[in-house]
């Protein structure tokens, strides 16, 4: 597993639309995606489990990811969160 | 052939078309547990409906875009885990595990305290709702897909359904609950659709995409017509489009009473569809546009850019004045994405100014954007339910703080723009000279101040009779505000139900009411009244 922590940047959060960016990203990797936010362990393929945790902005997150494409998709993920999530 | 005979009228009219049965289907879920070999046959029924609604929404959204974020829900392997694992686990069937399942996330979503999340609750059930249909094999009707002439026969119509009718296909509507003066009236008075309310038991003896006739003029309903009744509707039809050909062609003149005095025949508006139907009746203005319905038929509470658009269209296409009402929400009128939270008493409750001056940043939002349009027209300010000087103070004190925003912002707005209120509160009729000096127009809403004059609930139909606007109370508090009005040289005007209604206009003209604004389809009657009245 590797991972690394990023700040959530986006005004709102992860709102429904910059959450379903993520989520849509998420889907593309071959590796099981997390989000670690305080004690909470979120699944980042379901849009579901990202809104219903209500990230808010400026918040730190730890993102993991493990599976053999893990080196990949963790850089493919932290650039997706660090340039806004199309916002 | 049966003949039914209503006696209300919620706008006039004739029709003769096939019914359209307008019920929510029983979505409720069957709770008979599973066996264990049972449980892959729920599963693959519960996968089965999913996969189908996966479809239906891939369609909508090439249509919509609010539908891309329900595709996404409808996809969520969380949601299929959870129902999977109360079907599998604990016994449950399709039905029951999915209801499970779609309750506990539009829960979670219901419970945060962001306007904005609680409205993914509300996609949540919707898509529930679908899928259950899907799993109940039963249809849930939808008035946006209309495609052919019906007439629509529904228990009752909310706000969520009459945004969605077109008046394309939809020829008549017949409810089983409803007052004249409830929403379903207001609105299809509006868009010019024959209606009948209040007829009771009528559901039962409908059948779906049976033939109707309906008089909207004399309050009657024909049920599985001849051909002898369809010919005799056909007549209905033609002499009623004459007496319109009448009254179409005194369209020109301005309603000028046989003493002189010119009144002004203004319009009640929810878009700029309805302006440019009511431009075509020569009114001199528009003495209501409900703001309420760019919130209600919507995903978010709109913009100050998107707000703006909408008034600034408004204000373009009316060369005379634009009387925007800032959000009249609460009472019977809810929004699809912020939850309310449940009141004994409603209609006395949070609602109107009382929401706007309590959420500020919402209320600058509506501001701005109406100050920004007012650049493109003669548009004007009018806050509902006022009950105190202060409230009215505090609303217009905003104005002031956002006009100072603008200002330092450099965008332009009408300096001189009008700020006025409605009198629909028995405190507002009592203190009406106070508030006439403060408010730069009066507008008497008579739906809201005849139910609290009277304390007669509008929409119960047990005491319907007793809601009367002609009743010498209500009267007597429509000439004390035009008094109060006038001593203080402000105008007064009136945009309830009874503005339209011909047989209040003798005495409202007596009264010395200034402006009457209406439906649009009211405009042609209440101006042959206006011509044909004097006092000497």
């Amino acid at each position: 597993m590797v991972s690394q922590k990023v700040t959530i940047k986006n005004p709102s959060g992860l709102h429904a639309r910059p959450a379903s960016i993520l989520t849509q990203t998420a889907g593309k990797c071959k590796s099981d995606v997390i989000i670690v936010y305080g004690e909470k362990k979120i699944q980042a393929k379901s849009i579901l489990n990202i809104m219903a945790a209500a990230i808010k902005s400026g918040s730190e997150i730890e993102l993991q990811c493990s599976g053999e494409t893990e080196e990949q998709d963790l850089k493919t993920m932290v650039e997706l969160i660090e340039s806004g999530l199309g916002e | 052939m049966e003949q039914i005979y209503v006696d209300k009228t919620a706008s006039r009219g004739i029709a003769a078309a096939p019914v359209y049965l307008y019920r929510e289907p029983d979505l409720s879920p069957d709770r008979e547990p599973v066996s264990e070999d049972q449980a892959a046959a729920e599963l693959e029924k519960f996968n089965g409906a999913r996969e189908k609604v996966q479809k239906e929404l891939e369609h909508l959204a090439q249509e919509n875009e609010i539908f891309t974020a329900h595709l996404e829900i409808a996809s969520d392997f969380v949601l299929k885990e959870g129902v999977e694992a109360k079907i599998s686990g604990e016994k449950k069937n399709a039905q029951l595990a999915l209801w499970e399942t779609i309750e506990e996330f539009a829960a979670i979503f219901a419970s945060m305290d962001d306007a904005y999340m609680k409205e993914r609750g509300a996609d949540v059930k919707d898509i529930g709702k679908r899928m259950m249909a899907e799993l109940k094999g039963v249809k849930r009707p939808d008035l946006g897909s209309l495609k052919t002439e019906v007439i629509v026969a529904a228990r009752d119509l909310y706000p969520s359904d009459t945004v969605k009718l077109k008046s394309e296909f939809v020829k008549g509507i017949i409810t089983e609950e409803g007052g004249v003066t409830s929403h379903v009236s207001i609105i299809a008075k509006s868009m010019n659709i024959p209606t009948l309310v209040g007829v009771r038991g009528i559901l039962d003896k409908l059948t779906d995409g049976g033939t109707v006739c309906m008089d909207a003029e004399n309050g009657v309903i024909v049920i599985e017509p001849d051909e002898a009744d369809l010919a005799e509707y056909g007549e209905k039809k033609k002499a009623y489009e004459k007496e319109r050909a009448y009254l179409e062609s005194l369209r020109s003149m301005p309603a000028v009473t046989k003493d002189g005095k010119r009144i002004f025949l203004c319009a009640n508006v929810g878009n700029a569809e309805d302006i440019r139907h009511a431009l075509a009746m020569n009114i001199d203005g528009v003495g209501l546009f409900r703001s309420e319905l760019l919130y209600m038929d919507n995903t978010h509470f709109p913009t100050e850019e998107e707000q703006y658009q909408v008034y600034k269209e408004a204000a373009e296409l009316i060369p005379q004045e634009l009387t925007i009402r800032t959000l009249d929400i609460g009472g019977d009128k809810e929004l699809p994405y912020f939850e309310f939270e449940k009141e004994e008493n409603p209609f006395l409750g949070w609602r109107a100014i009382r929401i706007s001056l309590d959420m500020k940043e919402m209320f600058k939002e509506q501001l701005r954007a109406i100050l920004r349009a007012s650049a493109y027209g003669h548009v004007r300010i009018m806050f509902p339910m006022i009950i105190s000087p202060e409230e009215l103070r505090a609303a217009k004190e905003l104005v002031e703080e956002c006009k100072r925003e603008l200002d330092v912002e450099k965008i332009s707005y009408d300096k001189n723009i009008e700020t006025g209120m409605m009198i629909e509160t028995p405190a507002s009729v009592l203190l009406a000279e106070e508030f006439a000096k403060e408010a730069d127009f009066f507008s008497i809403g008579t739906n809201d101040l005849t139910q609290y004059l009277l304390a007669v609930d509008r929409g119960n139909k047990k005491i319907a009779e007793k809601y009367d606007y002609f009743h010498p109370a209500v009267i007597k508090a429509i000439g004390k505000v035009i008094d109060a009005g006038h001593k203080e040289n402000i105008k007064v005007g009136m945009c309830g139900e009874m503005a339209g209604d011909k047989k209040a206009v003798p005495v409202l003209l007596e009264l010395g009411l200034d402006k009457f604004s209406m439906s649009a389809g009211s405009i042609d009657y209440v101006r042959e009244q206006i011509l044909g009245t004097g006092f000497f």
